[in-house]
């Protein structure tokens, strides 16, 4: 009987396992493939290279850096991102792109790429009237939304908006900020003219120099355009504080701010420009000025009978 | 195990963000969360007042405060408020008037607070008792005669 006659016919129930070849499944090896590729993936994301100071749930030496208390370009970023989303990014937008026909985009700006003087001199004291971005014009009416903060806080914003979205112009350090806002500020009175003059005219200078005048208009009497705010869309005016504020009452005001304008449509957009807190910024002796200043400003024979 | 990790990473990444945001937001609060804590006290409270044994002059005052100042406001926050005495009914409803938009008038001004003024000599009369007893004997008198002056206008009328 030949092989091939013997292989065919049925073997016996008895028969012991015989020794075959066959192929492995070509899905065993890609998911082999697959699975040695993750791991080493996993393992380059998550060993930490077995350095000794990484450990659960860390895993690498940088993550475990950047939980570190930081110092210096990094928390300055960080610090300046945090600041244009509570004062800019409203309006600028967080990518910077800003909004049409409100806010010019920050991104590839040439106001952001000039001197720190110029630039600054934006945030300190707001900007009205037509401007030309990146070939296009505008014609804007910008609150001093930084005036009311620190030179460290406006130093990192400025530094954050400088280096993000494509923008490379270098950082800014807090005493460069402080210059600036010297130079812009040094139209100011001079603190020999400060004690010739009354408190009320020691006052005016204060809502000057602090920009108030930006938005509550150079005669306080309102104006600016505050879309969707409760207040007829505008910021108000403030020649009857005297009316409706003891000067205890204003000067908390002032110092605390209002974060949160009522709206006109809740289902819309908040207001741009909302009331900063001067507390910070702002010493007591100016605030008892302004006070003065304002509460002189409700004109002469409107008086309530009540 | 290396599912934990990951989720582990995942999640301390979520949380630290979280407390960023949350500390972002209440640095942002904290600006008058003492006012704003006041306010949400008041307006707990009922929002209106029962005027039916008021004199008539008062109860046509309270449609008008009712009115006007549910335009920007809860009623319930004037109502449950802890001004009571001339002087901060006058500097509140001027305050509120003086504001773009609030179409109160001085005559419709003049209404609200009179309203308020007789109001809380009945209403939250223990809280103006207590009050007046800490002014100064001139801010006393000044205020004892507006609030008679007040009640005298409507009164038996």
């Amino acid at each position: 009987m030949s092989d091939e006659l013997k292989s065919n016919l049925p073997q016996p129930p008895d028969a012991g396992p015989t020794a075959s070849r066959s192929t492995v499944p070509i899905w065993i090896i890609v998911l082999t493939l697959l699975l040695l590729f993750l791991g080493a993936v996993y393992f380059d994301h998550h060993s930490g290279w077995f350095d000794k100071q990484v450990y659960a749930p860390y895993t690498s030496a940088d993550e475990l850096a950047s939980y570190q208390p930081k110092s210096g370009a990094a928390s300055m970023l960080t610090h300046g991102k945090a600041v244009y989303e509570t004062y800019c990014g409203l309006c600028h937008g967080s990518d910077g792109l800003g909004k049409p026909g409100q806010a010019p985009e920050l991104a590839g700006s040439e106001w952001v790429a000039k001197d720190i003087t110029s630039l600054a001199r934006i945030p300190l004291t707001g900007l009205n009237g037509p401007i030309q971005v990146k070939g296009r014009d505008w014609n804007l009416s910008m609150a001093p939304m930084g005036a009311s903060l620190s030179d460290a806080d406006l130093a990192a914003v400025l530094t954050y908006v400088r280096g993000s979205w494509g923008n490379k112009s270098g950082a800014v350090a807090i005493d460069e900020m402080k210059a600036a806002r010297a130079a812009i500020s040094g139209q100011a009175p001079s603190s020999s003219d400060l004690a010739k003059m009354t408190p009320v005219e020691r006052g005016h200078a204060v809502f000057q120099k602090y920009g108030c005048f930006q938005c509550h208009g150079q005669e306080a009497k309102g104006g600016v355009a505050n879309p969707n705010a409760k207040t007829a869309e505008q910021v108000p005016s403030l020649i009857y504080v005297a009316d409706g504020y003891t000067k205890d009452e204003l000067k908390t005001f002032i110092r605390k701010g209002e974060r949160d304008i009522p709206m006109l449509h809740p289902a819309g957009p908040p207001p741009p420009h909302f009331m900063p807190s001067w507390g910070n910024v702002i010493s007591s002796n100016e605030l008892d000025d302004l006070t003065d200043f304002l509460f002189s400003l409700k004109p002469k024979g409107d008086k309530l009978d009540f | 195990m290396q599912m934990n990790k990951q989720l582990g990473v995942l999640l301390l990444g979520v949380a630290a963000l979280a407390l960023f945001g949350a500390g972002v937001a209440r640095a942002d609060d904290q600006l008058d969360a003492e006012t704003k804590a006041r306010i949400d006290r008041f307006e707990k409270g009922p929002a209106t007042i029962d005027v039916s044994k008021y004199p008539q002059g008062v109860q046509d005052n309270y449609e008008i405060f009712s009115q006007k100042c549910t335009q920007c406001h809860k009623l319930s926050r004037p109502v449950n408020c802890d001004y009571v005495l001339p002087d901060e009914w006058s500097r509140y409803v001027k305050r509120m008037m003086r504001k773009p938009g609030s179409g109160i008038d001085s005559a419709d001004g003049k209404k609200i607070f009179e309203f308020l003024v007789y109001d809380s000599s009945v209403r939250k009369k223990a809280m103006l008792d207590d009050k007046l007893a800490k002014l100064t004997p001139d801010d006393k008198t000044a205020a004892e005669a507006k609030i008679k002056e007040v009640h005298d206008k409507y009164d038996n009328k």
